[in-house]
């Protein structure tokens, strides 16, 4: 028995712990979890406990057997919103047949295969998420329309906003929970807070962003409000993105610097840049997963519709941050297409396997695009060479079809299991009829 | 004889008899040092020294080294040494001189090193050779982080020539004094820690601030097991932490320059060359890993990402320089982790593919000289002891040491290996390391090839003790050792396994029954108290069967382990040997042809559908012998065949007797299947003639069975045509034979009774090859004819022709594509074959409506004829990118095309598709993806045939099951989850060729 599990075993008896929920995630990314007595945990982690996953979505066909959840002791965090006796904690787990090889519907095996692929080329993968999402005044249900909580806008204090103790309360408790937050603020819509979590490798960050989106829902609900990470719940305000930072390094040192290129940006650095750019259609069905998401996207401002990149260039899909003197370290890009509802597994494992192979190819990256690509013409953007995200899931979902790197990234399994899914999902929004066809046709035709 | 001087006649018979084998050269040497006075005034030291080099590995190499280093002396001093002889210095520089000639270059640039080897015991402490090399360079021994005040230059120079003095004691000790192997390991470790901790101490000097970091160095390997050859790699691991006021950050960047520094200070070669390379690719992520990292980094990985070969490096790990509390609390970290990793999940596989790496991991060329790799060498014996460590010493802290000799003993002490097996064990790995280390120690060069010149061969086996014939000796026994070596598995893990449930008179060490049952899971048996019975059952007694089956049973056991299904292997085993007995063929096999037990274990742990061919008529055993495997020509077996028929009248008879010959053919081509002997067109091949001979013979019974009915002979002409796979040579194992029978009325005969004689063969041949018996039945199809089942089975020729004229329908021209004769009257098959070809090759290929005919049907098949409930994807025939994609795609390009193209006529999927992409029908890469799908799904339907015994046409779906599956098909290089992944990735491309190519 190692010492964190130990560690686990002990916490367990000190905090008097009551139940241990052991968290999964299914493809789309949603949590799952199964609740287990301490006393069965010493077994979970030797053996993992058994489930059937013909339940859960995405994990069933691939075996008919029962699958097995094996905690990751270094996961190990007590619950805070439950309260301090009769405690409850968490653990995520790797999926595993019952013969203990990893499950290739499980999504954290998928970025643990992309994570080891980096590793063999020598680089650790860092990402560092700005989640946003929408505070309402109250949980949707029949016949109810949600408001935002407050009017502010960017950066906005408001005075008493629930905003503002809201996320006092919920950065208290993900500090509690072991996941360290950057910075917070109001965002532009009203309602809207972004929270940024502080860079770790990527598989932490995924974990960190499962736990997060709870620990957000579960603070709402304490406040008598409700949060989502619907992409784009008001078609007037901005919708809710997860721009992610993502950085390799080499060892102790980060990959994508150079000392005196432009922009401090090495070879490999510019090479994963091009890398995200030419693959960025094909991952995107995964990094803007739903329906609603292409109404983010196809939403103006500052949504990253076109695949360009630019220094500093709020408009463009890939941006370099500003370099800092003296932080060598911190060299990075910033993917602003995804958004709060993707599966973070899936989704980083693309973004980086995007990057690696624009790497090992040895991609050219094209040249930046410093205005702002909204204000240029379709004639300009197709001199420039610059080619939009898909419009819909369904112009996405044909693009992924026929992409050998997604399915190789997420396994022959996910691959199909996603499309499947996300398929029945465009079919069943494309027999709808929606109050804008009512308002607009209706009267006139 | 006479010769110049008069003298040298006797002074040559002297030295080739002192064991010179240069003597012309020894003389002028000879000479030489008399010149300089080196045997005093009247040379009465010379047979003194000529004695002493004589008794040493190589004199004549011996004697030029002592001359280079007499005449660097002053005259004095070289008179001094020589009088010196006899005493315990010479005797020992003589005997280092005779076993290294890099030695003996040492000491001829630095002859007053000569004085290291007087004194009555050569051993150092560690302690002793820690100060000795940090106090020449300058840096003070007492404190806790000592630092040279030599510059860089300077302080390597004098590392190097203390190391060598130190170096040159061992050496003496080693072979002048006779120390023990592990004693020489044990010193060599010593001072390789030593050198590390004053390459540190240089390191010191050279990095700004390197008070800010505790640095540690861990020995892992040989180092660390404190059993270190003369030359090899030193594997270490770094770990840092921040020393007072340092931050992580600081730490870790002077931490990486130091141990940049020692790797540099210890492998940089200068006038006095390099000590040896040290490699940190042990450390966490190998190569890529960081150099240093801090301890919770390491702790970090290991919880998380560390693999079992890496718990199992772990095991060797040791401090051997700088900051020793920060080791201690390493260790504490790390201990835990290794002792569990014998309860990870994933143990057993992981040891498997270790064991499997380290028995096949040799570089051809060098297989027959190695050492170390391969079977029967070093790492052979040093993984096995490990592996029984990390199964056993999580329980047991007796069994927890870091080095090879003192865990084995520590195994036989306490009875998880047998007492006897030990010993020989040790013997033969102290042989074949002080092997080593004679050969490393001629050149000082780290090497672990056996030279193969003789007189290389003949100093190193003086140096071993062998005196008469030297060079032939030391290889005897070598081979011997390494022989031993070879059968160590069976005996470490297995043999203690017999003696667990054998009885013994008590109170001798033995396994208990729990650590025999600990040991099987390890190993990879599901039941170990099933296997311990069948283990028990197998050599129990007196039996000669008994004794035989002990002897060989702890390597069978080894190959059980290794096949996928271990206990079904065993079980069967036992069964097969309950039936044979004690016949005596089945004991020689057994006995004396060791690769037939290796074939039969395999086989048995396998493959359920060869265990069970082989169960119903045991006999088969011989098959396992050597030769037995290679395929019956079609020629012969078809005699064999008709001379059954010809010989039992009774048709009944001669069925069961040609099903036993099919039955032995099947189990023939699966054996060589399993062995992975056959390609998947060989096994293909092999099952679609097995088959045409049965049908061919027992054609010929029916029809002597009506004859002989009616009395009269046949009043026509009947062939078979094979269709489908039967027709494209394409079975597999659990096939049944698509067929349509023609006939063809003599002139004269009615055609009525004609079809009606005709209609009573087909039903005799159905009815004879389907009938109950003990062997498996092929069973005839006739479905594809005319009008399916609602045809007459058997029709003329004339009447195909006419229904052909009149009705046929595009798919039946399909179905036609795969048509070939295989049984009965040959020209009536060809006449068939004449009447068929123009509606399978239509002249004016196909029409439009005819192939979107084809499409439709196709469209429909694949989600009609899908059974419910089975995943698409993993159907073998009709899934997306399977077998029927891969051939209706085909098909459509024969039905199109084939009148034009030649090589399209074939019943042979791959030969047309192959034709179809040579035409340019198909781009070459399309076709190269659509037959790697089609033979790989072809070759797994074979594969779930043979793993489970029961025909399927989809992937199985439990987990357990498709990790059979991926251990027969990758010997355990892959899990089932890879293999149904490359399965899906294969197809998914296949199908989007058919997408494009026959969807159009």
């Amino acid at each position: 028995m190692d010492k964190q599990t130990e560690f686990v075993l002990r916490t367990l008896e000190e905090r008097d712990i009551r139940f241990v929920r052991l968290w999964f995630t299914d493809v789309l990314g949603f949590l799952k979890s199964v609740a287990v007595a301490p006393a069965e945990l010493e077994a979970a982690f030797s053996e993992g406990i058994g489930f059937d996953g013909s339940a859960i979505q995405g994990f069933a066909r691939v075996s008919e057997s029962d699958m097995l959840a094996r905690p990751d002791p270094s996961t190990f965090q007590v619950l805070p919103w439950r309260g301090e006796s009769n405690g409850v904690a968490r653990m995520f787990c790797d999926i595993l047949m019952p013969d203990g090889s990893p499950s290739y519907a499980d999504p954290r095996f998928v970025l643990q295969r992309a994570l080891s692929k980096a590793a063999d080329l020598g680089f650790t993968f860092y990402t560092h998420p700005e989640i946003e999402f929408y505070l309402l005044d109250q949980a949707p249900g029949e016949g109810r329309t949600p408001k935002p909580v407050d009017s502010g806008s960017y950066f906005d204090h408001t005075p008493n906003g629930v905003g503002h103790d809201f996320r006092r309360e919920a950065i208290t408790m993900l500090e509690a929970m072991g996941i360290s937050v950057e910075f917070s603020h109001h965002e532009a819509g009203p309602g809207q807070n972004e929270i940024d979590l502080r860079y770790a490798d990527a598989l932490t960050t995924a974990d960190n962003i499962m736990t997060f989106r709870l620990v957000i829902k579960e603070v709402a609900l304490e406040q008598g409000v409700y949060a989502t990470f619907m992409p784009k719940p008001f078609a007037q305000h901005p919708g809710s993105g997860m721009h992610t930072h993502l950085s390799l390094f080499e060892g102790d040192r980060n990959a994508f610097y150079e000392a005196g290129a432009e922009y401090q940006l090495s070879k490999t650095g510019r090479s994963f840049i091009a890398g995200l750019l030419r693959h960025a259609p094909e991952i995107t069905a995964v990094t803007n997963q739903w329906v609603n998401s292409y109404k983010r996207l196809s939403g103006g401002g500052e949504a990253p519709s076109y695949v360009c990149w630019g220094h500093n260039n709020r408009s463009a899909l890939v941006r370099v941050p500003m370099y800092k003197p003296q932080k060598d370290q911190s060299t990075r890009v910033e993917y602003r297409g995804l958004d709060s509802a993707a599966n973070p597994y899936l989704a980083y494992a693309l973004l980086l396997e995007a990057g690696l192979k624009g790497i090992q190819e040895g991609y050219e990256l094209p040249a930046g695009a410093d205005d702002d690509v909204w204000a240029l013409s379709d004639a300009e953007r197709r001199v420039m060479g610059i080619e939009p995200l898909p419009t819909s899931l369904d112009e996405a979902i044909k693009v992924m079809e026929k992409s050998e790197l997604v399915a190789q990234t997420l396994g022959e399994h996910v691959f199909d299991v996603f499309l499947r899914n996300k398929r029945a999902e465009f079919d069943a929004y494309r027999s709808q009829v929606t109050q804008w066809e009512l308002d607009t046709d209706l009267p006139v035709l | 004889m006479t010769t110049r001087d008069g003298r040298g006649s006797t002074e040559r018979g002297r030295l080739v008899r002192l064991g010179f084998v240069d003597a012309d050269q020894a003389s002028d040497c000879i000479a030489t040092l008399s010149a300089r006075g080196f045997f005093g005034s009247e040379d009465r030291f010379e047979d003194a020294w000529l004695d002493a080099l004589g008794q040493v590995a190589n004199p004549d190499q011996a004697l030029l080294s002592l001359m280079a280093i007499v005449l660097a002396f002053p005259d004095d001093q070289a008179q001094a040494l020589g009088a010196q002889v006899d005493t315990l210095l010479v005797n020992r520089l003589v005997a280092v001189l005779g076993a290294s000639r890099a030695l003996g270059d040492f000491l001829s640039r630095h002859p007053a090193q000569v004085h290291a080897l007087g004194g009555a015991s050569l051993q150092l402490t560690m302690d002793q050779r820690r100060s000795a090399l940090l106090e020449v360079v300058g840096a003070d021994p007492m404190v806790a982080c000592p630092v040279t005040n030599l510059p860089v230059r300077a302080a390597n120079h004098a590392l190097r020539i203390e190391y060598k003095r130190q170096l040159l004691q061992i050496a003496a000790a080693d072979v002048a004094d006779h120390a023990s192997m592990p004693w020489v390991g044990e010193q060599l470790a010593d001072l390789a820690s030593a050198a590390l901790e004053t390459a540190l101490a240089i390191a010191r000097s050279e990095v700004d601030d390197s008070h800010l970091c505790r640095l540690t160095i861990m020995g892992m390997g040989k180092t660390g097991g404190r059993e270190l050859n003369y030359i090899s790699d030193v594997d270490v691991i770094f770990v840092a932490e921040p020393g007072e006021g340092a931050t992580e950050e600081q730490a870790l960047r002077i931490g990486t320059a130091l141990a940049t520094a020692v790797i540099r200070n210890c492998g940089e070669a200068n006038a006095e060359g390099s000590l040896w390379e040290v490699d940190p690719a042990l450390r966490p992520e190998g190569k890529s890993g960081a150099l240093v990292r801090t301890l919770a980094s390491h702790t970090a990985y290991y919880q998380r990402w560390a693999s079992t070969w890496e718990f199992q490096a772990l095991l060797k790990s040791r401090w051997v320089a700088g900051d020793r509390p920060l080791a201690v609390e390493y260790l504490n970290n790390m201990a835990p982790m290794v002792w569990a990793a014998a309860s990870r999940p994933d143990f057993v596989s992981n040891a498997r593919a270790m064991r499997r790496r380290v028995e096949e991991t040799i570089p051809a060329a060098q297989v027959e000289r190695q050492l170390k790799l391969g079977p029967g060498g070093l790492r052979d014996v040093e993984f096995s002891v490990q592996l029984l460590q990390l199964v056993h010493g999580r329980d047991d802290f007796r069994l927890r040491s870091s080095t090879t000799l003192s865990a084995l003993e520590a195994l036989s002490t306490y009875g998880f290996v047998g007492r006897d097996d030990a010993a020989e064990l040790d013997r033969a790995y102290q042989f074949l390391r002080t092997l080593e280390h004679r050969i490393q120690l001629v050149h000082l060069r780290r090497t672990h090839i056996v030279p193969e010149a003789d007189d290389e061969l003949r100093a190193i086996g003086r140096s071993m003790g062998f005196v008469t014939d030297p060079a032939k000796e030391l290889v005897t026994a070598w081979r011997g050792h390494q022989r031993e070596v070879r059968r160590l598995h069976e005996k470490l893990f297995y043999r203690p396994l017999l003696d667990a449930v054998a009885r013994l008179e008590p109170g001798s060490a033995r396994l208990t029954l729990e650590a025999a049952q600990a040991r099987l899971v390890a190993l990879g048996f599901a039941d170990p108290a099933g296997a311990l019975r069948h283990i028990e059952a197998l050599t129990s007694g007196i039996s000669r069967r008994a004794t035989v089956q002990k002897a060989l049973l702890p390597v069978m056991l080894s190959w059980f382990a290794d096949s996928p299904d271990p206990d079904a292997g065993l079980l069967a085993f036992r069964q097969v040997s309950d039936a044979l007995g004690s016949t005596p063929w089945y004991l020689r096999l057994l006995r004396d042809e060791g690769a037939a037990a290796e074939r039969m274990a395999r086989v048995l742990g396998s493959s359920v559908y060869a265990s069970d061919l082989l169960l119903r008529a045991p006999d088969a055993t011989v098959m396992f012998g050597d030769g037995e495997l290679a395929t019956a020509e079609p020629g012969v077996l078809l005699s064999e065949a008709t001379a059954i028929v010809a010989r039992q009248q009774d048709s009944n008879a001669a069925i069961v007797a040609i099903r036993g010959l099919r039955r032995r053919e099947l189990l023939r081509t699966s054996i060589g299947d399993v062995l992975g002997q056959l390609s998947v067109n060989q096994v293909c091949t092999a099952v679609s003639t097995v088959a045409d001979v049965v049908v061919e013979a027992s054609l010929q019974a029916a029809i002597r069975e009506i004859e002989t009915r009616t009395g009269a002979a046949l009043p026509t002409r009947i062939a078979v045509i094979g269709m489908g796979r039967f027709g494209g040579r394409e079975l597999g194992y659990g096939s049944d034979a698509d067929v349509m029978f023609v006939h063809d009325p003599l002139p004269g005969v009615d055609e009525e009774v004609a079809g009606r004689v005709a209609l009573d063969v087909a039903n005799e041949l159905t009815r004879l090859l389907a009938a109950p018996a003990p062997d498996p039945p092929l069973l005839i199809d006739a479905n594809l004819r005319p009008e399916g089942k609602q045809g007459p089975l058997v029709r003329s020729l004339a009447s195909y022709a006419a229904y052909y004229a009149r009705w046929s329908l595009v798919w039946e021209s399909q179905a036609l594509l795969r048509a070939a004769p295989v049984a009965g009257d040959r020209e009536l098959g060809e006449q068939f074959v004449t009447l068929i070809n123009p509606m399978r090759y239509p002249e004016e290929g196909l029409s439009v409506e005819d192939e979107r005919e084809i499409r439709r049907i196709k469209a429909r098949v694949e989600t009609e004829r899908l059974p419910r409930g089975t995943d698409p994807k993993l159907h073998l025939k009709l899934g997306p990118g399977g077998l029927a994609d891969v051939e209706w795609t085909v098909q459509l390009l024969q039905l199109k095309h084939g009148f034009a193209v030649e090589g399209l006529r074939t019943t042979s999927t791959l030969e047309a598709l192959e034709a179809a992409a040579d035409e340019g029908l198909i781009t070459r890469d399309d076709a190269n993806v659509l037959s790697l799908a089609w033979r790989r799904a072809t070759h797994l339907r074979n594969v779930v045939m043979l793993t489970k015994g029961k025909a399927a046409d989809a992937l199985p779906t439990l987990a357990t099951d498709q990790a059979k599956l991926a251990q027969l098909l990758t010997r355990g290089e892959s899990t089932g989850g890879e293999v149904i992944e490359g399965y899906l990735r294969v197809t998914r491309r296949a199908r989007a060729v058919v997408e494009r190519v026959f969807y159009g």
